[in-house]
């Protein structure tokens, strides 16, 4: 048991677990912030693995292509947009089941990447580091916050960004009460599933852009297993913080924190736990967040019911 | 709700009517309006896979050759369709069973690989006659399966846990617990055999525990498809006629009026998602003792994705049993067929994008009709509602 | 209330702020609005009164743009407009305050307004017009409140003021009192003759309940198998012939109230030493938010006795129908049948029990509209027609036509989805189903709402028949006169207590509006 508490001790003071937990964090938090406002409105996108995954391939096309991070960026939000795009008319102008929906873009989008990247196999690499003076400083959290590959930088504006449309906008005060109640709004004058397919987009947006960070960040090089269900865990984030933009960034940074300091246990000199375990582990925590949480949450009341009427 | 005012009788008694009459005349338009439609999805999903295959430098003729040589045409390929078919089938079976309870179950894949451990475990520690340890593997199997869907459908009553998330999660999970499984001689890893550098696999089922094959006109499977099929038929009959069904399909449509019925909820969810994971563990277990994935052992991606293959196959067939026998065969065939790609130069996972493809055209014509009808019938009673 | 003869904002000759002219809308063959003319005009209010089915909604549909006539036209201040949908009819200066709540719960008033206008969200701007708009029509409310906490009359404020907030010319008000106390409604009045006078604007006011409709307009328009029977001011109007011309025959009259139906006479029996068919005794329930629904309720019902629960909407008849359909679990409390104790909250066990019931809901807990008529007659105990667990289809769609046949129930066969019948012949497919089962109690929960005055008919008779058979009938309804009608003693529900209890042939309507309210709640326990 001391062995433990001993292993627990230097996971807690190691700086470079925290740096790969907030890298890990970023991409479920740009993944998540898009989710959030999905859910608002009444989606749950399981097919925002497939935007990742297809956010990740195109950047790596687009720096292929173009030598440039920010093409990369600008592919990677093109492709998770035209995910949604799938999505949001076959599951808010079609009647086709969200989830179903969901899931065969997840199969497809898996395929299709994989296909072409064994096809094309797209040349890019990690992007460097950018120290920003002071903050960076700060110890133990300084460096995993400030000290960083610049394009996670990305996240600083834009959840705060998404909070605003979603809390300070009239559209995001639409999208609230499409998700909560579709027939008042519908009432009200607003287009239900319009405004859906709009919140499906804009989470294809930011999990795009998930994806394209996560290569430049951390991957370096694309590979079709590189998403690996954070996807999923960024909705699961959504769930375990209680459809709050606070709750879920937080949710990110739990289960960024956990799927990288379980990493961090071997090279630390403690070989005996099984590397299956380590692997598990997010998922782990993941479902036993949301079996402890999910219960005293209360959810968008109209959340993964389809609105026919508006249908045209 | 959206209703203004009280409805009055009479137009609701009007509106039912043209709605019937638009289902008359879709029905007798039907055949020509909805296999046009399926027609003209499935080209296109055919015509984009081979675009996909075109600019990438290869030839889609060739790929779609390939594919239909791999899986029927040449001779004895269609009994190894069938083999690969049967588990997808089975995972299918328990996908129609939870749909039918309103429950999304997405974990198969998981659920599969549990069932195949199980089996794997119990056949390598069980005495007795060869097909009696197969027999009780099986079921052993279709246990592991069923607790691991388990876990999803209490989490879901008792937790609030969407199952649509949890299902998925814990396939990972599954996938690590085997290959933790397989590096631990007391739980799945094969006894050392001489060998040094051993690769992480199970013990292969002695032949006396295999699943026996037929050849029928020259096509070789394992006999688990016959009992794939029968499964079928008795599931058809369950679902459509029993009482379990009706009170299923019941608790899938309407919870409320279910449990005001008496069907409760918690319960029959519960039973749905075991049912379901147990088919998915029977799957992985056929897997295991059928022979025509790997060499009747446990290896590493074991799962080889025939949980997700019958999870879609299930949706493509809109939940009818008997619908899947057909669907769960084309994708089947879609697997076999790709082992001839190698020959063309083209990438094996073009399968998995035609395969993708094909579910989602499948997905709109249903979708598209639906609208459609609704509309007219609308269209006939109102400008606009 | 306030007096209809001091007309002070317009006057019965001021040109028309809107006008329907020739108004003609065909559904099939049935004609929901037949040459209708109507002329509402500035200053203000005019009833539309009809039976359910009449024609008003329609006709107000019109007005609002959900439907587009097959005839005629609308036309304001003189010239035609064309009204497609309910933003044209926004701008020509048309509101609508609707009759189920527009309302999204979980935000607060001030974002209720704001909702479904356009440009910049501006807080503080939208705050101030609520508190200008209430200040000016006396609707007082706290733009930071959330929907979810206001009771029902405040919501209505809400949407007043959201309707208002666009500055409309006219105010279509649909059904407002049929969630609202009496004093809530007299609070409505109040705040429509402010409207009218003060602004000139116009209202529609279309209701079905006579009583209202005399107090608190000044022009009235009956409404009649889609036609307009008669149009005429209200100083002019009495009672008994309107409603003659709502109903078209000759109605008998109880103070304010009408009866539909035959008169019965309600002989009360004392039944203190019988034992209940039901008895309910201190039942408390909370929602999932933590709510009261339920709160200490008792009742008794035995058998042969129409036992009428009257209330406002939302004071927790809800809760107490989903009790007593096993969906909602007490905190505390017992329910009784025949003096067994029943659990709460167990699937089907109330079912078991004997305790049937015509939900409130029908789609929600009563009903499974992808299923067929006849697996509807037998969602419940689907053995009665199987044999070895397999469903016989024969024998199900035999008795399934036998009732058909026995409930009049109009529909293509056994095998019709019921998807595809009326709402009329929905309930009565759900009445058959819960009569055929030998129920020793009968829950009829808001039984008649949104049928027509022949489906109303046919049930009250069914209720009627019910109980001469020996059935104990909790009938829960917002319609007083229907309670009035049917039961044989009444109790009154507020805030989820039973606040006041009296017999039928003592009834005291000014007491009962008053334990509505919920003001009497503490001097007014049942003895």
């Amino acid at each position: 048991m001391g062995d433990f508490f001993n292993a627990l001790g230097d996971i807690a003071t190691n700086e470079s677990a925290y740096r790969n937990a907030i890298i890990a964090a970023v991409v479920l938090m740009l993944a998540a912030s898009g989710e959030l406002v999905a859910e608002k409105a009444g989606t749950i996108n399981i097919s925002l693995e497939g935007m990742i995954l297809g956010g990740a391939f195109a950047a790596a096309i687009g720096q292929h292509a173009f030598g440039s991070v920010w093409v990369g960026l600008l592919f990677a939000m093109l492709a998770g947009i035209v995910v949604a795009w799938v999505q949001a008319n076959m599951s808010h102008r079609l009647p086709a089941d969200q989830f179903v929906v969901g899931l065969v873009l997840n199969v497809l989008v898996l395929g299709v990447v994989g296909f072409l990247a064994s096809e094309i196999e797209p040349e890019t690499n990690i992007v460097g580091r950018v120290r920003i003076p002071l903050l960076a400083d700060i110890p133990l959290f300084g460096p995993a916050l400030f000290d960083q590959p610049w394009v996670l930088y990305l996240v600083y504006p834009v959840v705060p960004f998404v909070w605003w449309l979603v809390y300070r906008t009239r559209w995001g005060l639409e999208v609230r009460a499409v998700g909560e109640d579709p027939n008042a709004a519908d009432v009200s004058g607003l287009h239900v599933n319009k405004l859906r397919r709009q919140t499906i987009y804009l989470a294809g947006l930011t999990a795009g852009l998930a994806g394209g960070y996560f290569l430049f960040a951390r991957a370096g090089q694309f590979e079709d297993s590189l998403v690996g269900g954070r996807g999923y865990i960024a909705i699961a984030a959504v769930i375990f913080g209680g459809w709050t933009m606070k709750g879920t960034v937080g949710g990110c940074i739990l289960f960024g924190l956990v799927g990288s300091f379980v990493l961090t246990i071997p090279s630390l000199g403690y070989e005996s736990v099984d590397p299956a375990f380590l692997a598990m582990a997010p998922n782990v925590v993941t479902i036993l967040a949301m079996a402890f949480f999910a219960t005293r949450v209360r959810q968008p009341s109209a959340l993964a019911r389809p609105f026919l009427r508006g249908l045209k | 709700m959206s209703d203004l005012g009280t409805t009055s009788t009479t137009i609701d008694e009007e509106r039912a009517e043209v709605v019937a009459q638009a289902r008359e005349r879709s029905r007798r338009g039907v055949t020509v309006e909805v296999i046009g439609l399926y027609v003209i999805c499935i080209s296109i999903a055919l015509a984009l896979a081979a675009i996909l295959v075109a600019v990438t430098g290869g030839s889609w003729t060739a790929v779609y050759t390939a594919m239909l040589d791999g899986s029927i045409i040449n001779s004895g390929r269609i009994g190894l369709t069938i083999g690969v078919a049967t588990p997808i089938l089975l995972v299918s079976l328990g996908t129609i069973v939870n749909g039918r309870a309103g429950l999304v179950n997405i974990g198969q894949e998981g659920q599969l690989v549990m069932g195949a451990c199980f089996a794997a475990f119990a056949a390598a520690r069980l005495d007795g006659p060869g097909p009696f340890v197969l027999v009780v593997a099986m079921l052993i199997g279709v246990v592991g399966g069923a607790l691991w869907a388990g876990i999803a459908g209490v989490l879901r009553y008792w937790r609030n846990v969407p199952e649509v998330l949890s299902t998925l999660l814990l396939t990972t999970v599954a996938a690590n617990l085997m290959g933790w499984g397989l590096r631990k001689e007391w739980l799945l890893l094969a006894p050392a055999s001489g060998r040094a550098n051993r690769n992480q696999v199970s013990e292969p089922l002695p032949d006396d525990t295999r699943i026996p094959r037929v050849t029928w006109f020259g096509n070789e499977f394992p006999i688990s498809a016959i009992v794939a099929v029968l499964l079928a038929i008795v599931l058809a009959v369950v679902l459509g006629r029993s009482i379990i069904g009706f009170r299923l399909r019941m608790l899938g449509t309407n919870p409320g009026t279910a449990m005001r019925a008496g069907v409760a909820e918690r319960r029959y969810g519960v039973a749905a998602m075991l049912v379901s994971g147990g088919f998915a563990g029977l799957a992985g277990g056929f897997m295991l003792a059928g022979g025509d994935f790997g060499n009747y052992q446990l290896v590493a991606n074991f799962g080889a994705g025939i949980g997700f293959a019958g999870l879609l196959a299930a949706l493509v067939a809109r939940q009818r049993v008997l619908i899947v026998i057909f669907v769960a065969f084309v994708f089947g065939g879609l697997r076999t067929g790709s082992g001839f790609l190698r020959a063309t130069g083209v990438s094996g996972r073009i399968a998995d994008v035609v395969q993708g493809l094909l579910v989602l055209a499948l997905l709109l014509p249903p979708a598209i009709l639906y609208v459609r009808e609704r509309r007219r019938a609308l269209a006939a009673t109102s400008a606009r509602v | 209330m306030t007096q209809h003869d001091t007309i002070a904002g317009g006057d019965a000759t001021s040109p028309p702020a809107i006008e329907l002219i020739g108004i003609t809308k065909r559904y099939g063959a049935v004609v929901a609005c037949d040459d209708v003319h109507l002329a509402i005009r500035p200053g203000r209010i005019h009833g539309i009164l009809g039976e359910n089915g009449a024609g008003k909604s329609t006709l107000m549909k019109v007005l609002i743009g959900l439907v587009i006539p097959d005839a005629g036209e609308v036309r304001r201040h003189g010239t035609a407009i064309r009204i497609n949908d309910p933003v044209a009819a926004a701008e020509h200066g048309i509101g609508m305050v609707h009759q189920h709540f527009s309302l999204v719960e979980p935000l607060t008033v001030w974002e209720n307004v704001a909702l479904g206008d356009v440009g910049r969200l501006d807080p503080r701007r939208v705050r101030a017009r609520v508190g200008e708009i209430s200040e000016q029509y006396g609707l007082e409310i706290d733009p930071d409140d959330r929907i979810s906490d206001l009771p029902a009359g405040m919501r209505q404020r809400v949407e007043i003021i959201k309707c208002l907030r666009r500055d409309p010319e006219v105010l279509v008000f649909d059904e407002p009192t049929s969630v609202l106390s009496p004093a809530e409604s007299e609070f409505l009045f109040n705040a429509l003759r402010t409207v009218v006078e003060r602004d000139g604007k116009a209202v529609a006011l279309v209701s079905h309940r006579l009583g209202e409709v005399m107090a608190a307009t000044d022009e009235i328009t009956i409404m009649r198998d889609g036609r307009v029977v008669e149009s005429l001011s209200t100083a002019e109007a009495d009672a008994r012939s309107l409603a003659r011309a709502m109903v078209g025959r000759e109605v008998s009259l109880r103070g304010d109230v009408i009866q539909t139906g035959s008169a019965s006479d309600h002989v009360h029996r004392d039944r203190t030493a019988e034992v209940p068919v039901l008895r309910i005794t201190d039942a408390s329930a909370r929602g999932r938010d933590g709510r009261v629904l339920l709160d200490r309720l008792s009742v008794d019902v035995h058998a042969g006795e129409i036992v009428g629960l009257a209330g406002v909407e939302g004071n927790g008849q809800r809760a107490l129908g989903d009790v007593l359909s096993s969906l909602l679990a007490l905190d505390s409390g017992r329910v009784e049948v025949e003096s067994r104790e029943i659990p709460t909250g167990r699937a089907g066990a109330m079912a078991r029990a004997g305790v049937a019931i015509v939900p409130e809901d029908r789609h929600h807990s009563g009903c499974v509209l992808d299923f067929s008529v006849a697996e509807n007659m037998f969602i419940a105990d689907p053995e009665r027609v199987a044999r070895r667990g397999l469903m016989d289809r024969g024998e199900m769609a035999r008795r399934a036509e036998a009732l058909i046949d026995r409930f009049d129930i109009s529909c293509a066969g056994p095998d019709a989805p019921m998807w595809s019948l009326s709402g009329g012949n929905q309930q009565r497919v759900v009445m058959a189903r819960e009569l055929s089962h030998d129920p020793r109690v009968l829950v009829a929960a808001q039984p008649t709402r949104g049928l027509d005055v022949g489906a109303i008919e046919y049930l009250s008779e069914q209720l009627r028949a019910a109980a001469r058979g020996g059935v104990g009938i909790l009938l829960i309804s917002t319609e007083l006169e229907e309670i009035l009608d049917l039961s044989d003693r009444i109790v009154v529900i507020a805030n989820g207590h039973i606040v006041g209890e009296m017999i039928n042939a003592d009834v005291d309507l000014e007491r009962i509006g008053m334990l509505m309210t919920g003001a009497a709640a503490e001097s007014g326990v049942p003895s």
